[in-house]
This record gives C-alpha cells, structure tokens and sequence, in this order.
C-alpha cells in the first residue's frame, strides 16, 4: 500500500479517536460507555499498529530508492555482507556455474579507399565456468567470429578456451585442457574493455598470433613477492600448414599455421614459461618464452619456432603506460622454402616488432569514464629470411609502424565504446577511422 | 557483472547446488585477530542503516548495497580497539572475501583477502597492493586510478574490491556517528 494511503488512514483512525474520546462524559458508567471505551481502546491498537507500519514502509522506500542505482565499479552481483567475525564467514551466495561473455563490433573506414569500409561482428564469446568442488573447476570460452559460419560466409566457430583447473595448495594451481598462453599483455585478457583501442594491437595479432591458445598442461604459481610463475607442455605449431600461396603467413606467420587443438597434429610438443612480477602496486614486469618444434615428424627436415616477449606496463595515478615487444623465429627455413621459391610468400627466418602506448584516464562521472591514448607501433613480419642463394633469397620485408590515436568510453567496467584514428608509415593505403562497441562480463 | 544461473537453467545444466566454495586463506576470526591482536574479545553487532545515513551515503556517491551490516567489534576490556567488517564482492567471475579493520577514528588500519578464486589476480592478496588502504578515511577517494593503484591484470578485482572498502569505510563511519557502535 501506498504509505501516503497509510498515513491517511492513521489520521482518520486518530480522529475518530479523538472525538469518540471527546464525546465520552467523564462520570459514564452505563454498558453503552464501558463499550465504547473498549472501541476506543482496540481504535488505538489498531492505530499503533498503523503508525509501526508506516514506519517500516517508509524505510523500505527509502532504502530501495538509494541502492536502485549503482555507483560506478559496483560489482553488480555482490553478495550481501558476511557474517561478522565473531559469527565466521558462513556459507556464500557463490553460484556453482556462471556464464561468461564478452563481444566486439567494429566498423572499419580506410581513408582512401572508402568502398573497403566494413561494420563486423568481429567476435562473439560465450563461456561457463563451472566449480566441482572447492578447488576444481572447468573454464570454457566458445567464440563466433564474423557473425555468420557457414560454407559461403567468411564466419568461424571456435572454442577458445575449454580447461579444467586444479587448486594444488594456495599458492599453486594446475590446469590441463585448451588454454591461452601466457604471452605479452593482450593473449590472456583480450576482452575488449581491457585493452584501448578498436582493434587489436598489431604487435600482439601479427607477431603474438592472439587470441593464442595451446592444448596441454600448466602450472601457475603464485609468490608473495609478487612473482608469478606459469610453465608447461603444450601443442605448438604445424609448418605443415604453411600457404606460400596465399598472404596469410605475411600478416601473422604464427598465426598461419597454429592448430588450436582442431584434430592438432601432436607429434612435436613445446614448451613454454612465463614470469610476471607485481611487487610495487602499479607496475608490471614479465616475460615469456615458447619453444616447441613444427613439423610433427611430417617431413625428413625438421623445424623448431620460438617466440619470446618482453612487457611492461605501468599504472600511476589516471595513467596507464605499457609496452612490448616480441620476437619469434622458425628454425631451418631454407630446407622448407627451396621448393617453394617463385611463391608469393616464403617462411621467414624470423619476425618482431614492440609497441609503446599511454592512455589517460581524463574524466569520469558516475559509471561513465572517458580515457583518451595513443599507441606506436613497430613491427615486421618477416625481419629476414635463410639464405637460399645469390637472387634467390627474398628481401626482408619492410617494417611497418603504425600510429592509433583514439579514445576509450566506458560505461561501468563492462561496456565500452571506442574510437580511434591508425595512420600506416609504409602502407598508407591503410589508414583508417574505427569505430567499436565491445562488452564483457 | 556476471549472470548466476539458476533455477530452470541451473537444472537443464545439472549444476551442483549451491554451495560455499572458497580457497580460503584466512578466516574471519583469524583476519579479525591479526588486525586486533591486542583485543580479548570480539563482539557482534548488527548495525541498521536508517533512510536519512541511506540518503547520505548516496549524496556521497557510496551505495550502501545493505540496509545491515554485520560488524565485529573489538575490545579489551572496557575499551573499544576498533571495528572489523568481512564483506565480499564479485572479482572477475567469482566472489572475493575481504575484511576490513578501521580504528576507532575511522581510519582504515588493514584490508585483508579471506578467498580468492579467480584463474588470474590473485596479485590483490599481496601485502604491497593491500598496504595502499592504510590510513584511508571516508573522506578519502579510495578509488583505483586515483590513491589506489591498480594491478595489471586484475583491474576488475582491484576495483570491486577497491569499491567495496570505501562502502565499508563509509558505513562505520556513518554507524559511529548515531552510536550504533557505542
């Protein structure tokens, strides 16, 4: 009810008291006042129990009014306060199985060449993480890029992640399944709010083959100096799949051949490692390396890539500065690009680049927050390539550096829309305006 | 923000029912007694928000997300040492257990991490990043990006729980002032 209907009602029930009282001579003692005076009385319980009712209306209204609207970074599913200490902690709300989702949408202007201009779906995630028990739990992530799979369109349909993590002590956990490697700073948080930009940075797309996952084992430990340890035996790469005639291998070479555990050949195991180093609030340091051979007993020649990175990335106050650079090479390409030569792209010997980038987070009000950026890129996707004789062996391909200014907007810490400008030095043809939506929880 | 499955989707899914999982590192007692060690007891107390402290907080931008909130009081003797609230929040995907230890000025003495279950971030338990809470007041931001810095990779956690310690800050402070805590 309507608490301005409930007040209305305990001041009608206070005047009807209030005359009844009024009317009542003092010396009555006949049945009729005795009666009366027992209405009066039931008239003021009940009139009691009204004005209690107003009360816990009013605080009600008054408290679904303020916590309707959630401040900005209100984790929107919080549980509700644990017991005091005294009590101990008590159960949690916790739900066993939570879905998980991120997606992007972008639309892409070349400056110069505006009929290339295209609006995509460029990937749509849905995952659950699912808890066993207290320490075991199974994350999957199952990703739809480009909107639409099927034989006649360009869509994929991918499982990105799908593993199973085992809490081994506080310190230690072990995972086994399909994972992301630990790789610079974009392959295992790519959801879009979590990077600037519309696009990806080139670095870690064409260098760095994110989103990069491998199949295998991995152990990840944590330290309370801040260093964190991760290392493992995985799948790796299939030279096998190597299109000389195609330039898929020009824009990312690991990315052309990685197997993303679809029926992997699995001869060839790799290796890899990573150390993160969080000690000084703020500030991150970390590298990794990756090892693994590529051929998978395929061919008589054998092929070893190792990819390595460097990173960096610092918060002070509303900045936020980063950097890395990455370098991967493939072992005893001669031997592979002989009888590919006169191909439109050979295997490179070996490929890198680095990227610096500083953002500033320049307004905010309530969940809305606005962070402007601009990022540097350098890098080049084929730095050399073996030696395959005088005019036989190809030129290093020149290094590109690309410049993105833009913005982030972000509204909460789940949505974000972006802007951003990219000007190419060597490949002016693609300079672009981007535009992006992306979301994630 | 994550969505909790439950009933019908729960069932089509054949989830495990509900339950309290934790990789606990401390417990409530044990976070209480580490940031009161002088204390020789501990008592309960539920403190109720009326509308008006309600209507502050949100002036103050401070959802309060409760109308009661549990608090521990810790004393010796006849002396209050100060105040613990354990709370949790949504890290990334998963809650994290928090407390909180405020002195009887209102100033944030300690933050310690009860649980945390995420894949990635478990950097918020280190004492380097729970030391920038130290000496907060209500009056401070406590905000990431502003005096509390944020821990690369696990922005969503730093900030939920960042978040959730100047809710904490704000409601003791607002408890003291009516004498909820007396």
């Amino acid at each position: 009810m309507n608490p301005k209907r409930w007040q209305g009602a305990a001041a009608s029930a206070a005047m009807v008291a209030g005359l009844v009282f009024a009317s009542a001579p003092a010396s009555a003692q006949n049945d009729g006042q005795i009666e009366l005076a027992a209405r009066v009385d039931k008239l003021a319980v009940e009139l009691a129990m009204v004005k209690a009712e107003l009360v816990k209306l009013q605080q009600q209204q008054a408290a679904n009014a303020i916590t309707a609207p959630a401040p900005a970074g209100t984790p929107p599913a919080s549980g509700p306060p644990a017991a005091t200490a005294a009590q101990g902690t008590g159960p949690s709300a916790e739900p066993a199985t939570v879905l998980t989702s991120y997606g992007e949408i972008n639309y892409n202007r070349p400056t110069r060449d505006s009929k290339n201009a295209v609006a995509d779906v460029r990937r749509f995630v849905l995952g659950y993480q699912h808890r066993f028990d207290d320490k075991t739990k199974v994350v999957t992530e199952l990703e739809v890029e480009h909107a639409v799979s099927s034989s006649r369109d360009p869509g994929e349909v991918e499982v990105e992640q799908a593993y199973l993590e085992r809490q081994l002590s506080p310190g230690i956990a072990v995972r086994a399944g399909l994972f992301l490697m630990p790789v610079g700073l974009l392959n295992e948080n790519h959801e879009p709010t979590a990077f600037y930009g519309v696009e990806r940075n080139f670095v870690e797309t064409a260098i760095i083959p994110s989103t990069w996952r491998e199949g295998g084992v991995q152990f990840v430990a944590g330290f309370d100096n801040g260093l964190t340890a991760q290392a493992g035996i995985t799948t790796g790469f299939d030279l096998g799949k190597w299109d000389a005639t195609s330039t898929e291998g020009a824009e990312s070479p690991l990315g052309s051949i990685h197997q993303e555990l679809a029926l992997a050949k699995a001869r060839d195991l790799s290796v890899f490692g990573a150390l993160n180093w969080r000690g000084v609030p703020g500030l991150l340091l970390g590298g990794s390396l990756f090892s693994g051979g590529a051929t998978q007993g395929q061919t008589v020649a054998s092929s070893r890539v190792t990819l390595w990175d460097l990173h960096a990335r610092y918060t002070p106050g509303r900045w936020d500065l980063l950097s890395v650079y990455a370098r991967g090479t493939i072992s005893n390409t001669a031997a592979f690009n002989t009888p590919l030569i006169g191909s439109r792209t050979l295997i490179p010997k070996s490929f890198d680049g680095w990227y610096g980038q500083a953002a500033y987070h320049l307004w905010s009000n309530a969940d809305y927050a606005f962070s402007p950026f601009v990022r540097w890129e350098q890098y080049n996707t084929a730095r050399n390539y073996a030696d395959l004789g005088a005019g036989l062996t190809p030129a290093a391909v020149r290094t590109e550096r690309v410049i993105t200014i833009g913005a982030n907007f972000n509204i909460g810490s789940s949505i974000v829309l972006k802007a951003d400008y990219q000007r190419f030095r060597e490949n002016s043809d693609n300079n672009r305006f981007d535009l992006g939506l992306g979301w994630g929880f | 923000m994550r969505i909790e499955l439950a009933g019908a989707v729960m069932a089509a899914c054949a989830v495990a029912p509900t339950s309290a999982f934790a990789v606990e590192y401390l417990s409530a007692e044990q976070a209480a007694r580490l940031m009161f060690p002088d204390a020789d007891r501990f008592e309960a107390r539920e403190v109720v928000l009326d509308a008006a402290q309600l209507q502050a907080l949100a002036t103050r931008g401070v959802s309060a997300r409760s109308v009661r909130w549990p608090v521990t009081i810790a004393r010796r003797g006849g002396a209050t040492l100060g105040y613990i609230v354990t709370d949790s929040v949504v890290g990334k995907f998963e809650l994290i257990g928090y407390a909180v230890g405020i002195n009887l000025d209102g100033v944030v003495m300690q933050v310690e991490i009860l649980s945390y279950r995420e894949s990635h971030g478990g950097e918020i338990r280190l004492l380097a990043w729970r030391r920038q809470f130290a000496g907060k007041t209500a009056e401070s931001p406590i905000r990431v990006g502003e005096d509390i810095a944020n821990i690369s990779g696990a922005t969503l956690s730093c900030t939920h729980v960042t978040d959730g310690v100047r809710r904490i800050v704000a409601v003791v402070q607002a408890a003291a002032r009516n004498g909820s805590l007396a």
